[in-house]
């Protein structure tokens, strides 16, 4: 019963905040830049306005551009179940797997590389082989990453990792904030943020994700977007709850519910400004340039297990 | 002399050709010559030394039936312009791309507009006519008349043959084809990438999407009013072209102009500089995704913008020139303001520019890429910023200088590695020189006249300025106190074919970069 009720519950927290930590990132940049920027739930009227649309297809694409929209959204929400943002519910089996976790979102990027192949348009192919580059050339990391967590939390699943570091002291192991730095570096590769991508670009030769989507229209549209605001409310949460878990209720009571939602709010809204101001104090690196950064995030996760097995 | 006018077959075309550009009484000479000496001529002069910079036919020439082609040749250290003068007898003639690459646009805008064949050139396909215009259409010559919009659809003829464009070929090679629809709000223009994975291995250019006729439009018009029709020519170079076409305008009718009105052109001029300036420093900044280092030079434009409104009315500068002079006075507050603004503006902009040299990120973006190399700058006839970004130590008002040009101490601004990096140096640099220079002349400007009444004259006249995007060469023909004839070729159509090598061996990603250092015009390229 407690795990159909945390299913509701994250379910709509997520689909709820997703849009609004997109809005505040663009915010925060626009004032870096001195401008006032678009109202912050510009994106929730984005996705109602694109649901209202009709579906526009190109006469060039097949059944994937169709059901890819679907099959994304579906397997990010999937994947949202692994994290808890607001109430950590007891194990159930097969939930909260961090390998899992990791393959149900590269299974949703999959898809929508598909879905840029699709249409046959050069942008569209572009997209997908870049995005596909850079999966492959981040993923070892990301795995390492991972490894790394789990090593230093002695467990693979999400929610558990969630209840250990809540549990124990602030900063119960100094190994995490160096392997949050890794985190960090995967939320903005996978998000497709500044320096690896251009959220904001209109030049379709530089684009990664947008040019993957970039034949989609309408609710066809507003379903690549929330997936994609999804995901990255998904790598804020990991990041945020294995760091800081402070406020996330463990027991179902309304005041504990409305308490962890305010501080994971208040919690995103600080990631939020530093996502924003990163992205504002940097150009887009060299296509070429990027594993570089991606060393970083291994070398550190390596560095952490290193750590860990020497204290 | 005598003995070259009477066995011209036998004369000396080169040394005559050369001791024009040495006749210090003349800025610009005509030269009369038959196609066996045009080749000749072309087949003697040093590529280094002498550079074709324009090539255009006018039909009726000084009374003559048929067409003239003048091909303008420029000296390196020479001041003045020499124009050779081919009456032609048929329809054909040798091409000189061989030898010139930068023939090549020139002859294919000709064939286009004239329906001349030059034997030889390696690329006939139609340069300003798409595929929409049928075969035999020719706007530039005087039997066709300028009425109202053309289709070649409506004429019921076939449109033309469809265009080819350059094919690489291999294993991995595909193509990539962008526009004439971009994703921004820009001008349209075709790029058709060749690349292998993300590097590319050929670019070809396909402009020519926004043709107005400009050239056909200002036919029959008087000179007064042909100053809108250079105006138009491209949006934010509406200055330098205006002030070309009335330059030309002045020489043909020996017109003085008041000093005042030249202060006052000079300083339009250079804010046209600096506002241009500012939107490629900016435009580089959003292209390498660093918003924070743009939004200054954005800011310090719109702030320009608006004393250009003060000065004449409108923000890009339109309206206010007239063969002669100034159409009306710019008000003393105007002045006051922008004496007052421009200390304040060289000490943001220098903010502006340190911010970007403390980002290595954008830097490293920068440095390196789109090398336009030296080598290509004569043949290719590269101009402007872009070429002395290589290391080209070339400027209009140094090397022809006009109006108040003479009397301002023009420091060049070369660069040496020719990436885009050197053009952003250089852009930045030509920025702080042209504030300098407008605040040296603003004490010097006393109260007068800004116009003398234009008295116009039959007669021709080339002329040229240093826009923002580099020399731009204006030829203007009055007969019968009309415009027979004007020909107009901007830096952008020539700097457009430095662009395709610059790309070569660079990624995809980089490209809107490499494009947005040059920032040409394409309205400017396609009259």
């Amino acid at each position: 019963m407690s795990f159909i009720i945390y299913v509701l519950i994250n379910t709509v927290f997520v689909l709820l905040i997703s849009p609004l930590l997109m809005g505040l990132i663009k915010k925060v940049k626009a004032l870096a830049q001195g401008r006032r920027g678009v109202p912050l739930l510009q994106i929730y009227f984005l996705l109602a306005k694109l649901l209202k649309k009709e579906n526009v297809y190109s006469t060039n694409s097949s059944f994937i551009t169709r059901i890819a929209p679907y099959l994304n959204i579906t397997f990010t929400a999937a994947a949202s179940l692994f994290v808890p943002l607001v109430f950590i519910p007891d194990p159930v089996a097969g939930i909260g797997n961090v390998i899992l976790f990791l393959y149900l979102l590269v299974m949703a990027k999959f898809f929508m590389a598909l879905a840029g192949l699709d249409a046959g348009s050069a942008f569209g192919g572009m997209g997908s082989s870049r995005e596909m580059s850079i999966s492959a050339v981040i993923e070892p990391g990301v795995i390492i990453v991972v490894a790394a967590i789990a090593f230093v939390l002695k467990t693979y699943n999400i929610p558990q990792m969630f209840a250990l570091t809540l549990a124990s002291p602030i900063f119960n192991s100094a190994t995490l904030l160096l392997i949050s730095i890794s985190l960090f570096i995967v939320l903005i590769t996978e998000t497709s943020r500044v320096p690896v991508d251009n959220p904001e670009t209109h030049l379709e030769l530089t684009m990664v994700h947008e040019a993957m989507i970039l034949e989609y229209t309408g609710p066809n549209l507003a379903l690549m977007e929330m997936s994609h605001a999804i995901k990255q409310t998904l790598l804020m949460g990991l990041l945020i709850n294995i760091l800081f878990p402070w406020g996330l209720a463990t027991a179902l009571t309304p005041g504990g519910l409305l308490l962890a939602a305010l501080m994971f709010f208040v919690k995103s809204l600080v990631l939020a400004v530093i996502i924003g101001l990163f992205e504002s104090l940097t150009a887009k690196w060299r296509l070429f340039a990027l594993p570089k950064l991606f060393m970083l995030a291994y070398a550190l996760a390596f560095l952490t297990i290193v750590v860990e097995l020497l204290v | 002399m005598k003995k070259q006018k009477t066995d011209s077959e036998n004369r000396n075309i080169a040394g005559i050709c050369l001791s024009l550009f040495e006749d210090k009484t003349k800025k610009e000479a005509y030269l009369p010559v038959s196609e066996k000496e045009l080749t000749d001529l072309f087949h003697q002069l040093d590529k280094k030394e002498i550079g074709l910079i324009s090539l255009f036919g006018a039909e009726n020439f000084n009374g003559a039936p048929g067409l003239t082609l003048f091909y303008v040749l420029e000296k390196k250290d020479s001041p003045n312009i020499v124009l050779l003068e081919h009456k032609l007898a048929s329809g054909e003639i040798a091409s000189l791309v061989s030898r010139f690459p930068a023939a090549g646009w020139f002859e294919r805008e000709v064939q286009d507009g004239f329906g001349i064949t030059f034997l030889n050139a390696f690329d006939t396909r139609r340069l300003f006519l798409h595929e929409v215009y049928p075969d035999g259409f020719h706007p530039m010559l005087k039997s066709f008349r300028n009425t109202g919009c053309f289709s070649g659809r409506e004429s019921g003829k076939l449109p033309g043959a469809p265009y080819k464009f350059k094919r690489f070929e291999g294993e991995g090679v595909y193509e990539i084809p962008v526009g004439p629809v971009h994703a921004g709000i820009i001008e349209p223009g075709h790029f058709r990438f060749s690349v292998i994975g993300e590097t590319v291995l050929g670019l070809e250019i396909r402009m020519f999407y926004k043709h107005r006729g400009i050239e056909k439009l200002a036919e029959g018009k008087s000179p007064a009013d042909c100053v809108a029709v250079a105006e138009a020519i491209s949006g934010d170079e509406s200055m330098s072209n205006a002030a070309a076409f009335c330059m030309a305008v002045e020489r043909i009718s020996a017109l003085a102009v008041p000093n005042r009105a030249w202060q006052l052109r000079t300083i339009m001029l250079e804010l046209e500089r600096i506002y241009s300036h500012l939107g490629d420093l900016a435009g580089m900044m959003v292209d390498v995704a660093y918003p924070v280092g743009a939004v200054n030079f954005f800011n310090l434009r719109e702030e320009i913008l608006r004393h250009n409104k003060n000065f004449s009315g409108s923000r890009f500068l339109k309206g206010i020139l007239c063969p002669g002079g100034l159409k009306k006075d710019v008000p003393a507050p105007a002045l006051t303001a922008l004496a007052a603004y421009l200390p304040e503006f060289t000490r943001r902009f220098q903010k502006a520019v340190d911010l970007v040299y403390h980002s290595p990120s954008a830097i490293d973006r920068m440095e390196t890429t789109g090398i336009i190399n030296e080598k290509l700058i004569r043949p290719l006839n590269i101009t402007g910023p872009a070429a002395r970004a290589s290391g080209a130590i070339i400027d209009t008002r140094v090397d022809h200088p006009y109006g108040l040009y003479p009397s301002l101490n023009i420091h060049i601004v070369t660069g040496a590695k020719g990436d885009v990096l050197s053009r952003f140096n250089v852009k930045a640099e030509e920025i702080r020189n042209s504030a300098a220079m407008i605040q040296a002349i603003l004490p010097e400007i006393k109260d007068g006249p800004v116009r003398t009444d234009a008295v116009i004259k039959d007669g021709y006249a080339l002329t040229m300025v240093e826009a923002a995007r580099g020399q731009s060469v204006h030829w203007v023909y009055i007969k019968d106190g009309v415009i027979s004839r004007y020909k107009v070729r901007t830096a952008s159509f020539c700097n457009w074919q430095a662009i395709e090598h610059a790309v070569i061996g660079n990624i995809v990603p980089d490209f809107p970069l490499i494009n947005k250092s040059l920032n040409l015009s394409y309205a400017g390229t396609d009259l």
